[in-house]
């Protein structure tokens, strides 16, 4: 016999599906995923811009917690909602027990847990952690590691070899000035722009201070100290300006942070800069272009320094309200360092080590075994000579330039280290608009310079008010 | 089921039936509102809930930031601009709209569609027709001949680079905005127009008055009680919004020439990790707000009473 619904119990039965559905997922996901009587240790982070990373992430997380006797729950969100969420959490005074970020989250410092053990421990373990990873953690000033640094990502030029040899260039450019000077070459002769956004995203942040650092500046010194305002700002400014008005278009106002990417890809940028994913997404899509994808190291500014930000940097942090669980977040996160192995594999070269010196695991590993390879610094030489994931036809040794990266690649906030006032400057774009205000005809460089200074120096003088930053002015 | 008696009661039924909205209007609206009001002033840090009040520190260091000044000016310029673009379109779609003709709800449909679809969608979808590069607007602009080579009306560059110039970011996103908000705006005014007793309009018409005529001295007068009102929630809501800047700008391109009040202060507050200076950008331009909602409620009121 067919049941009738009246009115009343269809509203309400809807009422409750769409809770159901709403609430459901994330809830059904966190109850299944626990056993009674078992610990339970959860972690948020980033979707990893390499999906075959997470893949093996999320399996590897969840057997460590059945070799451990723990439920291990592994929450993925997207990048921009990465902040957001700790800061309701740690408003909220609950949350996950490791959350991991892609820049430094020294800003957070006051709500985490001082991680000097497990920073000493992981160095007693795996020997040296890399400088560029210990200045994104360490805070000298507290003397506090607000956080634990795993991996970081190396951030390099990535040119058309094609267009760079008919310009009378093969190799790819050395300097700044090459850039200019092939760069507006290739415009003018073969049509073709260059990469460097002067937007409001990540990439640029990324890319300007770069180009202050290779032309001997800086937002701060290594005391944190404003010392913005220099004649070497005002040259790099300028020489921004004159690489815009010979080789680029004004699309690189507008651009996200997939912008330089897809103009690779697409066959329409001479060099960008960006990490090798944009390169692996070409091999995925576009074989053609990406066969004609190469690297280069830092560019030389005019004094011949040459510095580069890093891409990613792997920032994992305890809350304090974590705190009962402090000791199996540790435990995973050194189990975490001496897997690296699979982490640099599996995510196609993207991650790179901060502690070069781990050694590799026995067994079988899920990649082919490399002969005498001990260390994580052997696999990382052995596969940047010769890249694992190179196309068929296509030259292996292309990531060769960037073996040594770690020893220019430096951290936000060098010659200091990553600080809440760098992190601010940074996330509301007062570098991409010194150089905009230029290169737009708004300012001369001397005045945009000195603006930007000011702006800085506010926003360093209430950081040190907090007591999170040294430095006097 | 017999429905118990004291619920019979207006005195009792009343204030039950208004729970509801009430517990939704302090849990979701006043509380949030009251934290950002705390928040402003103090020293509060995304990273650090723990905080000691500054008094006005924070509104007197956003009034020197040229950023917020900046911010407020594109503020300004997005509403009232938005607004005003909206009222003159809505009209024109209301007079369309109100005549008969074949299709016509394929038509009331097609300008309904905006305001059904999630607004990240459409900006997303905006996103790629603006797209630096790959815009179709340009393309047919080259295929027309208006683009892309020497003497062309619009310039010899390939692209107009929507995103990526000043003046035509901030155009772009003004668009975007009135057709998010052309749809509401015209069924408001379709519902106020619908309401005019038609033997007013027809004894006009038969005393000889003209279209304008009619339109500035009864329909407009008539709808002012309307129009007040969608003119206050849209100001309000434009004033308030960030989204369409978010999506499709970030506030860029820099520096800051799309940033609005409500972009900036996610953008301090959250991004740059100063909570305090954040909800001081957030709740700057209530008392302005509440102010300019006063006066257009009481207009509207006035105008329902003569």
């Amino acid at each position: 016999m067919k049941r009738k619904f009246s009115r009343r119990e269809f509203i309400k039965d809807m009422g409750v599906g769409a809770v159901a559905i709403a609430a459901g997922p994330a809830f059904l996901n966190d109850v299944l995923a626990q056993t009674p009587g078992r610990r339970t240790l959860r972690i948020l982070q980033w979707s990893h811009f390499v999906p075959t990373h997470d893949k093996w992430f999320d399996q590897w997380a969840k057997e460590w917690g059945e070799k451990n006797n723990i439920d291990v729950i592994v929450d993925h969100i997207g990048l921009a909602d990465l902040r957001s969420t700790f800061a309701s959490e740690v408003a909220a005074g609950k949350g996950h027990d490791i959350v991991e970020f892609i820049d430094p989250p020294s800003d957070f410092e006051p709500s985490v847990m001082d991680l000097a053990d497990l920073n000493k421990e992981a160095e007693k373990r795996f020997g040296k952690q890399l400088p560029v990873a210990t200045r994104s953690s360490y805070n000298p000033h507290t003397k506090k590691y607000y956080g634990f640094c795993h991996g970081w990502t190396i951030d390099p030029g990535d040119y058309r070899q094609s267009l760079w040899e008919k310009a009378g260039k093969p190799d790819g450019p050395v300097t700044w000035e090459d850039l200019i000077v092939y760069g507006s070459k290739i415009k003018n002769e073969q049509g073709i722009q260059m990469g460097i956004g002067i937007s409001q995203e990540l990439d640029t942040n990324m890319a300007e201070r770069t180009l202050l650092w290779s032309f001997d500046s800086s937002i701060q010194d290594d005391s944190s100290n404003v010392i913005l305002d220099n004649k070497n700002t005002v040259d790099a400014v300028k020489f921004m300006v004159e690489l815009y008005q010979k080789t680029m278009t004004p699309e690189v106002f507008g651009w996200t942070a997939a912008s330089n990417n897809q103009l690779l890809i697409a066959g329409k940028a001479s060099y960008i800069l960006n990490s090798v994913s944009a390169y692996r997404s070409a091999q995925k899509d576009v074989p053609e272009v990406a066969k004609d994808i190469f690297f280069t190291p830092a560019l030389k500014g005019p004094r011949g320094t040459a510095h580069a930000c890093e891409h990613v940097i792997y920032v994992t942090v305890i809350p304090k309200f974590a705190e009962k669980n402090a000791d199996l977040a540790k435990k995973f996160l050194l189990d975490r360092v001496a897997n690296y192995d699979r982490a640099i594999w599996e995510s196609k070269l993207y991650n790179s080590p901060s502690f070069f010196n781990t050694a590799i695991p026995a067994g079988e590993r899920g990649y082919p075994a490399v002969a005498h390879a001990k260390h994580l610094r052997d696999l990382h030489n052995a596969w940047f000579a010769k890249d694992p994931f190179a196309l068929p036809g296509e030259r292996t040794d292309k990531l060769l330039p960037l073996k040594d990266a770690e020893k220019w690649s430096v951290n936000v906030g060098f010659p200091g280290t990553s600080n809440p006032a760098e992190g601010e400057i940074f996330g509301t774009f007062v570098l991409p608009g010194m150089f905009a205000r230029v290169a737009q005809g708004k300012q001369s460089a001397e005045e945009s310079v000195k603006q930007a200074h000011e702006q800085c120096k506010v926003i360093f003088d209430k950081w040190r008010a907090q007591g999170l930053i040294g430095g006097k002015k | 089921m017999k429905t118990p008696r004291i619920l019979e009661r207006e005195s009792v039924l009343a204030p039950l039936m208004l729970t509801p909205v009430a517990l939704y209007m302090v849990l979701l609206v006043g509380f949030p509102f009251l934290m950002a009001f705390v928040y402003s002033f103090s020293n509060v840090t995304v990273g650090n809930p723990e905080f000691q009040m500054v008094g006005f520190r924070n509104f007197a260091a956003v009034l020197h930031d040229p950023t917020f000044l900046k911010s407020l000016l594109n503020t300004c310029i997005f509403t009232f601009t938005s607004i005003a673009t909206v009222l003159v379109l809505s009209n024109m779609l209301t007079e369309l709209l109100m005549r008969e003709f074949r299709f016509k709800w394929l038509i009331r449909f097609l300008i309904m569609l905006p305001w059904t679809a999630p607004i990240a969608l459409g900006a997303i979808g905006y996103l790629w027709f603006l797209d630096s590069v790959f815009s179709p607007i340009d393309w047919l602009l080259r295929t027309w001949g208006l683009l892309g080579k020497p003497g062309d009306l619009l310039g010899p560059m390939s692209n107009l680079y929507w995103l990526g110039r000043p003046d035509l970011a901030m155009a772009s996103v003004i668009v975007v905005h009135v057709w998010r908000l052309l749809p509401l705006a015209t069924m408001i005014r379709i519902a106020g127009m619908n309401s005019i007793p038609r033997e007013v309009i027809e004894a006009a018409q038969v005393d000889g008055a003209g279209y304008f005529r009619r339109l500035f001295h009864i329909v407009l007068p008539l709808l002012l009680p309307v129009i007040s009102v969608t003119v206050l929630f849209s100001t309000l809501f434009t004033f308030t919004d960030m989204t369409v800047v978010w999506v499709l700008t970030k506030g860029g391109p820099p520096d800051n020439s799309t940033q609005v009040l409500a972009s900036l202060a996610f953008l301090k507050g959250i991004q740059g990790g100063d909570l305090a200076q954040g909800a001081a950008v957030a709740i700057f331009f209530f008392p302005v707000l509440a102010g300019v909602a006063a006066v257009v409620l009481r207009i509207a009121k006035k105008a329902v009473v003569t």
